[in-house]
């Protein structure tokens, strides 16, 4: 070894005060971190990582008391007081998760940015300390840096914030940072890309680097050596890598066989569509578009067109499992609205059945969210907070007339059965439930009706990697047994990888692609697609490298979308013709479509036509 | 964040207190805090006296007694009695029992008002916050429209007129403050229509009507009785400024407001007959003000996570 | 850009707000009994005599065209004229019908120039007496929820809110003015005499003053800026008065435009009492003597004050917060 570390944790026990309850979050932990070395931290939700990152910077709650040593640099700075701390806060820096709650959102970024400049270096110019921001806003490709410095927070967007703050941590030239979760909000392609920056960043100011992550794969992307904790302790240290091949502690061993494969060995097989039947479509969408009207800051009386989603055609089969799948403002959201009837289209139809839904009311209407479920995202918000769980399942079927209260009873009791809810929870309050619990207590909620066709939002991105097995057995035999049809909406490509037999890739408002789960992993047709897929965080081979696929930026607005293909701007693959016309739906054949310049039209004569879900 | 305590160390113990109703929770917090002991302390002595002394004692507010009339308080010069402990006024009428008896129909009527606030405000809200739109933007101009009245002239321009009847009086006061309780409830009702559940209830065909009235209202309301406390110190004070200006209940019914304008008279010599009344209003004020604030504490305490 | 099209929109709204205040006030004046020309002539005077004097006023004609009529005036300026006051100053008139000595009446206008200035500087002391008291103890208690400040904060603003204002204005004067000699009390003759009637008021803006800041900065302090700030280096001095303070202040603005509302009842009290000569004691007394163009004026003027005092607290609110959309 040659240096002395640059941080140096020794026996750090951190507790909840006596007043509060006084359980045990960190027990004994040491290990150090060389200069210029970047570490990773990896466990579960709740396993003490974010108290650790906070120990190590000294910003530990007041409700928290700690003992042992954090020397840095030599210096122990557990519990150095304030005034001593500050001087110290030019070496140190912290960029946690949540990056839009961390500046005043009543200043300019820049000018906040300036100001912790020059409360950490004394020395420094007001004009110095602005050049010095916008120079590393540059840095971190934040486009029209200059102009940017004063714009406030609510004006970037997750991705933006989190660059802005890495400037914030790194602008006084530190030589420790703590990086507490800083991908988690945000969407796989930016996160790929804000953990480049970082690494760029950190390599050209020689920083060490603490990078804390709920998420294996992607402390992989950064960190040489990672360290594993577990319910407050550290179990296992390694170079990532051999961490990865060879893990020893039990523990680690199962956090790794949890990590969901998306190119090898996919355990249970989705079902794919009957080769040669013809089957008919249950929901169907045509050229669905919706746009809604914000008014615009900074106009006189100017309204702006915010086309959430955009001349959007597809089918879905019966018996389908059937997955939108695209980042933040997509437009799956909308979609979600729409497919549910919480909102009708500007344009196009929905037809259910045959049926247009925008068209029913009253006793039609009430048949129709008899047939088509909604199971929602959050465990905590979905559930009203003062009824009972047998109250809550009885709601819909009484709202649909049903009116013997022994038979009301029955159906509840035969549905929790089925979801696998203990029936001692009847006459409970779900406090105290967990995240999974929760959302069985959805589904039963959806399943009570009866439904053919269930809709999943998000319903699985809050849980954990058991949870989300146990949940997806429990969707997988419901099919079965009761011949349902699932729409799920998801960011998580390893889910759907998982549950899904065909896929729809939705960007900025349209679907650009929509081909059946084999095709669009190993074959995909739309370049947006193939960058989605290079930024999954897997401890596999990745086949598609992020580098040759995504460029750096973020999406348009989609209050002002610019002419031609809204990828252009990201695209690699972006030519002439990209500009000037947006690309519509092409068949690859089998059913199969992307909408990009580059698909070769199928046969000649045959231009671009929207075709529907027949067999190719 | 939720999510952190659950799934972590191990099961959690289970939380009793937590499934108690909001309501009880928060009256369970603030009488634990001493102000809100020593409000309900004054209270509770000066409801039973209003309702107990003016009889018990015999002595008929009304009654003139030109012998002892201008007697002092207790300690208060030279010719107090323990008869009239809190002195009398120029024609011998008892201090201590015309302040009871207003006291009565302060309190009377500053409930009332306060009751008909709350109806009008808190249904006006909801509509306004749940359904949005149009019918948000017409609630929000009424309410702009009537906080840019100072009621006082409505009051004294409606009431002014010939001799104002309680019920009246409890109209104007009622009307005068639900433009405050609306907004609050409508911004309240905003931020939870948007929470998931609703949308649940919504995609299960639950009307609008039965979401409102079932889920939203026993979650919104309850909050809002409890700063309404403040509100019947606050009208209780409106009541007597009108009954000062001689607009409210009508002598020779003794309430704080005539009896304080009859006593400004006598200002120099017989200074308890306008001061008496005034340290009566505001000792059951500061007891009713101390439970409120303590129950909006606790309030904030409880919806703060704590 | 965005300034100018906020201050169109608001200023239109407000114009139709005062519009209908107005209106408002003018049909209830109508509606609700009490004859101001029996008022006028006194109650000697023949029932006809009164029919012709209130049909020469166009006291008789229907509501809306009465209206129509008034507001034609006041946009070129006209606020009419007192029924009661008369020109030379007296306060009030009511003398025998067949009196000839009246005279002219004065102008709405005049009496309300006269009359604004004096309430405003009342408001305005009012105003920094309870602003200044506020933040020192509100500030105190936010910073620090259950300490000593708290305490007090919530001891005091409980006690103040409970001292009913007219009573208070009186025991004040006979404490400050008959017995302590300090500060003159009743009438004007300088701007000593502002001091006790703006004291009296500050009394009762203070406690709501003191809960929304104390409440305001205690929730600002647990944003997480605020902790993150720390880590990042600021200084707690520099955290609290760049950044807890100003986003404190939007709460605090919106309060103070809803205040003006009750702010005015108390004005109103206090002047009468004191006999302070401001816009208050011109009200009572006008709603008294059934004044209606006096009234009418008034009420147009206050509206009118509390359309722009709004406008100016959202402005200032959007300027600081740009969040906020109004």
């Amino acid at each position: 070894m040659g240096e002395a570390p640059i941080l140096s944790v020794r026996d750090l026990s951190v507790a909840l005060a006596p007043a509060f309850g006084g359980r045990r979050l960190l027990d004994g932990i040491s290990f150090d971190i060389a200069p210029r070395e970047i570490v990773g931290v990896v466990g579960a939700t709740g396993a003490g990582k974010t108290v650790l990152a906070k120990a190590v910077v000294n910003g530990l709650d007041q409700t928290l008391s700690a003992s042992g040593t954090v020397r840095f640099r030599g210096r122990d700075i557990l519990g150095l007081d304030p005034r001593a701390m500050r001087p110290l806060r030019r070496d140190i820096a912290y960029v946690g998760a949540n990056p839009m709650g961390a500046l005043d959102p009543t200043l300019p970024v820049g000018r906040q940015i300036a100001e912790k400049m020059r409360a950490v270096a004394p020395g420094v110019t007001e004009g110095e300390a602005r050049r010095r921001v916008i120079a590393l806003l540059e840095a971190v490709r934040i486009p029209s840096a200059a102009r940017r410095f004063h714009d406030y927070p609510s004006q970037f967007s997750g991705g933006m914030m989190q660059r802005a703050l890495l400037v914030d941590a790194m602008i006084s030239d530190p030589a420790l940072l703590v990086a507490d979760n800083v991908t988690q909000p945000l969407d796989v392609t930016v996160a790929a890309q804000v953990i480049r920056l970082m690494r760029e960043l950190t390599a050209q100011f020689q920083t060490a680097i603490l990078f804390v992550s709920s998420s294996l794969p992607v402390a992989r992307e950064a960190a040489a050596r990672t360290l594993v904790i577990d319910a407050g302790r550290l179990v296992e240290e390694q170079p990532t890598d051999a961490l990865v091949a060879r893990p020893v502690h039990a523990y680690t061993r199962e956090l790794v066989a949890q990590i969901p494969t998306i190119w090898t060995g996919v355990p249970a097989q989705p079902r794919s569509r009957e080769a040669g039947a013809a089957p008919r479509p249950i929901i169907s969408l045509e050229d669905v578009s919706q746009t809604y009207r914000a008014r615009e800051r900074g106009t006189f009386a100017g309204t702006g067109e915010l086309r959430a989603v955009r001349n959007v055609t597809f089918d879905i089969a019966k018996g389908d499992s059937f997955a939108v799948v695209g980042e933040s403002g997509c437009g799956k959201s909308t979609l979600m609205r729409l497919l549910s009837r919480l909102e009708r289209p500007s344009a196009g139809r929905i037809l259910c059945e045959g049926q247009d839904i925008a068209r029913l009311s009253g006793g039609a209407l009430l048949r129709f969210r008899r047939k088509l479920q909604l199971v929602l995202q959050d465990p905590f918000d979905s559930l009203p907070p003062r009824t009972a769980i047998g109250a809550m399942l009885e709601a819909p079927l009484r709202i649909h007339g049903w009116r013997d209260a022994a038979r009301i009873r029955d159906k509840v009791r035969a549905v929790m059965n089925d979801v696998g809810l203990s029936l001692a929870l009847y006459d409970a309050l779900p406090l105290g439930l967990s995240a999974g619990q929760r959302q069985r207590i959805n589904v039963a909620r959806a399943m009570v009706l009866d439904p053919e066709i269930l809709l999943m939002d998000e319903t699985l991105s809050a849980l954990d990697q058991t949870e989300q097995f146990r949940l997806l057995a429990l969707f997988d035999k419901l099919q079965s047994a009761h011949g349902l049809t699932y729409i799920f909406i998801s960011h998580d490509l390893a889910m759907v990888r998982k549950a899904c037999n065909r896929v729809a890739v939705m960007y900025l408002g349209e679907v650009v692609e929509l081909a059946d789960n084999e095709r669009l992993f190993f074959d995909p047709g739309h370049p947006y697609t193939r960058a989605l897929l290079s930024a999954m965080p897997t401890l596999e081979e990745r086949r598609y490298r992020p580098e040759d696929c995504l460029l750096d930026g973020e999406p348009p607005s989609p209050i002002d979308l610019p002419a031609g293909c809204a990828f252009r701007s990201r695209c690699p693959r972006a030519f002439a013709p990209c500009a000037g016309q947006s690309p519509a739906l092409v068949t690859r054949g089998a059913g199969d479509f992307a909408s990009c310049h580059h698909v070769p039209a199928p046969g000649a004569g045959l231009a671009q036509a929207v075709a529907m879900g027949s067999t190719g | 964040m939720g999510l952190d305590s659950l799934v972590a160390l191990g099961p959690q113990p289970a939380e009793p207190e937590a499934s108690r109703s909001i309501g009880r929770r928060i009256i369970g917090r603030a009488a634990r805090s001493g102000g809100f002991r020593i409000g309900l302390a004054i209270l509770a002595v000066l409801a039973l006296a209003a309702a107990l002394y003016p009889d018990l004692s015999g002595i008929d507010p009304n009654k003139m007694d030109v012998r002892a009339r201008l007697l002092p308080p207790l300690f208060g010069g030279a010719q107090w009695s323990l008869g009239h402990p809190l002195g009398t006024d120029q024609i011998g009428r008892d201090m201590l029992v015309r302040c009871l008896i207003g006291l009565r129909y302060s309190f009377l009527i500053g409930v009332a008002s306060v009751a008909l606030t709350l109806a009008i405000g808190c249904t006006l809200g909801m509509v306004a916050g749940y359904f949005g739109g149009r019918t948000d933007t017409v609630v929000m101009r009424i309410t702009d429209a009537q906080l840019s009245i100072p009621m006082i002239i409505l009051a004294i321009a409606v009431l002014g007129v010939s001799r104002p009847t309680i019920p009246a009086i409890i109209l104007v006061l009622g009307l005068s403050n639900w433009p405050v309780y609306a907004r609050v409830m409508r911004s309240v009702v905003m931020a939870e229509r948007g929470r998931e559940y609703v949308r649940a209830a919504q995609v299960s065909g639950a009307s609008h009507a039965r979401i409102v009235v079932r889920l939203l209202a026993p979650l919104l309301v309850p909050p809002l009785l409890f700063a309404s406390v403040l509100d019947i110190a606050r009208m209780m004070i409106f009541e007597s400024t009108l009954g000062f200006l001689g607009l409210g209940v009508q002598p020779p019914t003794p309430t704080f407001g005539n009896v304080i304008a009859d006593g400004r008279k006598y200002l120099l010599n017989a200074w308890w007959i306008a001061t008496m009344p005034g340290l009566f209003l505001g000792l059951t004020l500061t007891g009713i003000n101390l439970i409120g604030a303590s129950c909006e504490r606790a309030r904030n305490a409880i919806h703060g996570g704590a | 850009m965005f300034v100018l099209s906020f201050l169109a929109r608001r200023l239109a709204q407000g114009a139709v707000i005062i519009s209908l205040v107005s209106l408002l006030i003018f049909t209830l004046l109508r509606v609700v009994p009490g004859d101001p020309v029996r008022l006028m002539v006194g109650g000697m005077a023949p029932d006809s005599l009164v029919e012709q004097i209130a049909a020469e006023m166009g006291l008789r004609d229907p509501i809306l065209v009465q209206f129509g009529r008034y507001a034609a005036h006041v946009v070129r300026g006209d606020l009419g004229h007192s029924f009661v006051r008369p020109a030379n100053g007296a306060a009030t008139g009511g003398a025998n019908f067949d009196d000839t000595t009246r005279g002219e009446r004065a102008a709405v206008a005049d009496l309300i120039r006269d009359a604004l200035p004096m309430t405003l500087q009342l408001a305005a002391l009012a105003l920094v007496f309870a602003l200044a008291f506020s933040a020192l103890v509100g500030i105190a208690a936010g910073l620090r929820p259950g300490g000593v400040a708290d305490k007090v904060a919530f001891a005091v603003s409980s006690i103040f809110i409970s001292l009913p204002n007219f009573w208070l204005a009186i025991v004040l004067a006979l404490l400050f003015s008959v017995k302590l000699g300090w500060l003159p009390a009743i009438g004007y003759g300088g701007f000593s005499y502002t001091i006790l009637p703006a004291l009296v008021l500050a009394v009762e803006l203070s406690p709501v003053l003191i809960r929304t800041l104390s409440g305001a900065v205690a929730a600002q302090m647990s944003e997480s800026y605020v902790t993150v700030g720390r880590i990042r280096g600021l200084s707690e001095t520099r955290i609290v008065a760049a950044h807890v303070l100003r986003n404190a202040a939007v709460p605090m603005l919106n309060l103070l435009g809803v205040q003006f509302s009750g702010l005015l009842g108390g004005v109103i009290i206090v002047e009468y009492i004191l006999d302070y000569p401001g816009l208050g004691l011109l009200t009572i007394n006008a709603v008294l003597q059934r004044d209606f163009p006096l009234i009418q004026g008034i009420a147009i003027v206050t509206s009118a004050i509390f359309v722009v005092i709004n406008i100016v607290v959202d402005l200032a609110a959007t300027i600081i917060d740009p969040r906020l959309e109004y």
